[in-house]
């Protein structure tokens, strides 16, 4: 076994340069990171990455991917967390989800039509998933698309969706038939943000959900006689559910990641800084106890993280992991958050740059995002169903896990 | 990065089950866990004559020199069968020790009877005031005329009956540290007694007046705690393996049952109450897996932070191990507790291994002082 990529003497050399290149480009920001101001230079840095067929590394060329292989993936991973960045380096699950699914199911015109822009940061994507009648039972949406000539009509609407600074393109998956059984009667679309009868508004929720630069707030998305063209329809008519299969099985953690465990280091740095009565909590036998309870929480999701990347770049077939490292995540960062209550004290609610917090408000939406983090890309009871019909618990047929490479 | 099994370690593994299946059944396992001795010398030899005893014991000195991953495999199989035996106790943790602090010549004499099964050693280290640190070690040994007098009693000694060589954790003379002895278990005054109770292998060992050579200390007088510090933190993620092995079987069996098991007119799999039982279970058996093989990984490619993964792994699956097998009872009901069903034998497993090389909590408050500067790794291009 070999827990960590080797690297060779030209990944070495890849490093250096990726390493190099972002000290020049990762943009100085000051303030908020999610200000408009903020977020517009790392857009742009996207872009930038684009370019440089550094933002999809593994996407094939053609559609403007990197086509690089997964170590190159890895070494841009690791050099962006140095910085506490993702790739891409803001908000744009309906990229990574969408451009899957299209790589997957999309016929070879759509891939060159819709991928590339996704791919090279020129846009960003929302996903549309949840509706008001349709949270964990995603496939009973109440959104219709009907056809008429070379258009769908849709109407609908859509909750919990995207982040604080508007999106180029949607995708959902809607009602096509009526009268069809359930699961074969959704369909899959990828929609213009900026088409007539689209009304964006708002929510007000606990938290950003911890979803990176740009997920500041979520929105509810109406649809009111909105004409998509019948070109943007991926994977064929009523075959919606296939298609989601993709991203469903993505979203719920079978891509995996890999970086620091970084709420271990943030908890250790915020405790060095914390004033005491006494004993420092870094020298108190209690406080040691409890940050070795954050770094056993950790640990274990970053491993179970680190495994389902490993299966998944190397097309290992998958069954209960996307969901398990999923599950896990969310009930363990909520005793991880309670473990800090008890080891910073209030200092764990604190998002007071200006005096009194020193990891700019870190805390403060580690303990909103726990309870936040329940529900998105299904909830912890849906990730438990999906386990237990993978690992055939009470049934000998085992469902087989989502497709998510071609 | 590959997370996979070698095919070495495949066939290893394979070979383990053939073996197990052959010459080890659950039905002669749940009987030798009745038995006085409480494992089968006949298994002892057979597993030596494949030559897996010397699986962590270098080829120089007799052994296979495998490394720690494949005799984890190995181990971890044998976890699996519930194969009760010194196997861990003296082919690794006692090899392991012997390896890090006794001298060149000791290593050439010990191991290679070790690796043959010809001598069975284990650590015999916790007392009464039972604690698995340097501070858990008072008994003393005196100099007499050049040798050795031992006096006193080491509690909770796991794998002692069956043992030829006990390697006693002392306090010497003025010496301020640590000293390892090695005591023939037929030396005059040494007793051993299995405990009863909910218990396996652990036995307490009595030391009356027993003289030994001054040839006896391993290494050096007072200077154990550090190589015994780091034999442990290489063997522990081993026995961590076993640990794995019978979460797994605790899990398989659980699977298997909710879906043969009816109940109300359908399998008990069925109902989301039972799913959870065994979501929870490969949850603790997963979690467990992957910080003991990331430990073992660690310590084999001589990765930074193996000794942090190692209390972590131990931490972890000892929890994770208790936490699986009350899972799986939960699933099983009545039946579970039917000693000719075989989950019980994991079941006081978990509870024995909970303890052994240090518990949980041991390991969390050796974790706590170790992360104050804990380096999460070295950067790729230094």
């Amino acid at each position: 076994m070999d827990f960590e990529p080797a690297y060779t003497p030209e990944q070495r050399a890849f490093r250096a340069e990726v390493r190099a290149w972002l000290a020049d480009h990762v943009p100085q920001v000051e303030g908020d990171q999610d200000s408009d101001e903020n977020y517009a230079k790392y857009r742009q840095l996207g872009r930038e990455l684009g370019e440089q067929g550094w933002l999809r590394p593994t996407a094939p060329t053609e559609y403007g991917g990197g086509g690089l292989t997964i170590d190159h993936a890895i070494v841009l991973a690791e050099e962006m967390d140095r910085h506490n960045l993702t790739m891409p380096p803001y908000y744009d699950s309906g990229g990574s989800l969408g451009g899957a699914s299209i790589l997957v199911w999309g016929s070879e015109e759509q891939k060159r039509r819709l991928l590339p822009p996704i791919f090279r940061g020129e846009t960003v994507t929302w996903q549309l998933l949840t509706g008001p009648e349709a949270g964990s039972d995603l496939a009973s949406t109440e959104t219709d698309a009907v056809r008429d000539g070379d258009e769908y009509v849709i109407n609908g609407t859509k909750i919990f969706i995207g982040g604080s600074h508007g999106a180029d393109s949607f995708w959902t998956i809607v009602r096509t038939d009526r009268e069809a059984p359930r699961h074969q009667n959704v369909s899959w679309f990828m929609i213009p943000a900026d088409l007539p009868g689209i009304t964006v508004e708002r929510m007000y929720l606990l938290g950003d959900g911890g979803e990176g630069i740009g997920s500041g707030y979520k929105n509810t998305i109406y649809f009111d006689n909105v004409r998509v063209p019948a070109e943007n329809l991926v994977g064929g008519e009523n075959n919606g559910w296939a298609v989601a299969s993709t991203h469903l099985e993505l979203e719920h953690g079978s891509g995996g990641r890999i970086g620091r465990n970084v709420t271990f280091e943030r908890t250790r740095d915020r405790l060095r800084s914390l004033p005491s009565n006494g004993a420092h909590p870094l020298d108190d036998t209690e406080s040691r106890g409890l940050l070795a309870d954050v770094f056993m929480e950790t640990e274990v999701q970053r491993l179970l993280d680190l495994r389902n990347f490993w299966m998944n770049r190397s097309h290992n077939e998958m069954s209960y992991e996307g969901p398990q490292a999923s599950y896990f995540r969310k009930m363990s960062n909520l005793r991880v958050a309670q473990t800090l209550l008890e080891l910073l004290g209030p200092y764990a609610l604190l998002d007071d740059t200006e005096e009194f917090d020193d990891q700019q408000g870190w805390f403060a939406s580690f303990q909103r995002n726990a309870i936040v983090q329940l529900h998105p890309g299904g909830t912890a009871d849906i990730q438990k169903v999906i386990m237990a019909r993978r690992i055939g618990i009470g049934r000998e047929v085992r469902e087989r896990a989502g497709k998510t490479v071609e | 990065m590959d997370l996979s099994l070698t095919e070495e370690q495949q066939l290893l593994k394979q070979s383990v089950e053939d073996f197990v299946a052959r010459e080890a059944t659950r039905e002669e396992i749940v009987e030798l866990a009745e038995s006085d001795l409480g494992f089968s010398p006949e298994h002892y030899t057979r597993v030596a004559e494949l030559g897996w005893l010397g699986a962590a014991i270098p080829e120089r000195y007799g052994g296979a020199g495998m490394g720690l991953t494949d005799a984890a495999v190995l181990f971890e199989a044998f976890g699996y069968a519930a194969l009760p035996g010194p196997f861990v106790s003296s082919a690794v943790v006692s090899a392991l020790i012997v390896e890090e602090a006794a001298t060149e010549e000791q290593r050439a004499e010990l191991l290679p009877r070790l690796a043959s099964g010809l001598a069975i050693a284990v650590l015999a280290l916790t007392e009464a005031a039972y604690g698995w640190g340097p501070e858990g070690v008072h008994m003393r040994a005196h100099a007499s005329g050049g040798d050795y007098l031992l006096d006193g009693t080491k509690l909770f000694v796991h794998d002692a009956i069956g043992a030829t060589h006990f390697i006693v954790a002392v306090r010497t003379g003025d010496e301020a540290g640590l000293s390892l002895l090695l005591v023939d278990a037929s030396s005059p005054g040494v007793s051993v007694r299995r405990l009863d109770g909910f218990t396996g292998s652990e036995c307490v060992v009595r030391f009356e007046d027993v003289r030994v050579p001054a040839s006896a200390v391993l290494g050096e007088a007072g200077g154990a705690e550090t190589p015994l510090e780091r034999a442990l933190a290489r063997a522990t993620p081993v026995l961590c393996a076993y640990q794995v092995g019978g979460g797994q079987a605790a899990f398989d069996m659980a699977v298997a049952y909710s879906r043969e098991r009816r109940q109300f007119g359908q399998p008990i799999g069925r109902f989301q109450h039972v799913q959870n039982h065994i979501i929870q279970l490969v949850n603790h058996v997963d979690a467990s897996r992957w910080t003991t093989y990331e430990a073992l990984w660690r310590l084999d490619e001589g990765k930074s932070g193996g000794e942090v993964a190692s209390h972590l792994a131990k931490a972890v699956t000892s929890e994770g191990f208790v936490q699986a097998v009350n899972f799986s009872h939960e699933v099983h009901a009545g039946v579970g507790v039917m000693h000719e069903y075989g989950l019980t034998l994991y079941t006081q497993l978990s509870r024995s291994l909970y303890h052994q090389l240090g518990s949980p909590r041991w390991h969390r408050r050796r974790l706590g002082d170790l992360l104050v500067d804990h380096d999460l790794g070295p950067d790729p291009l230094e």
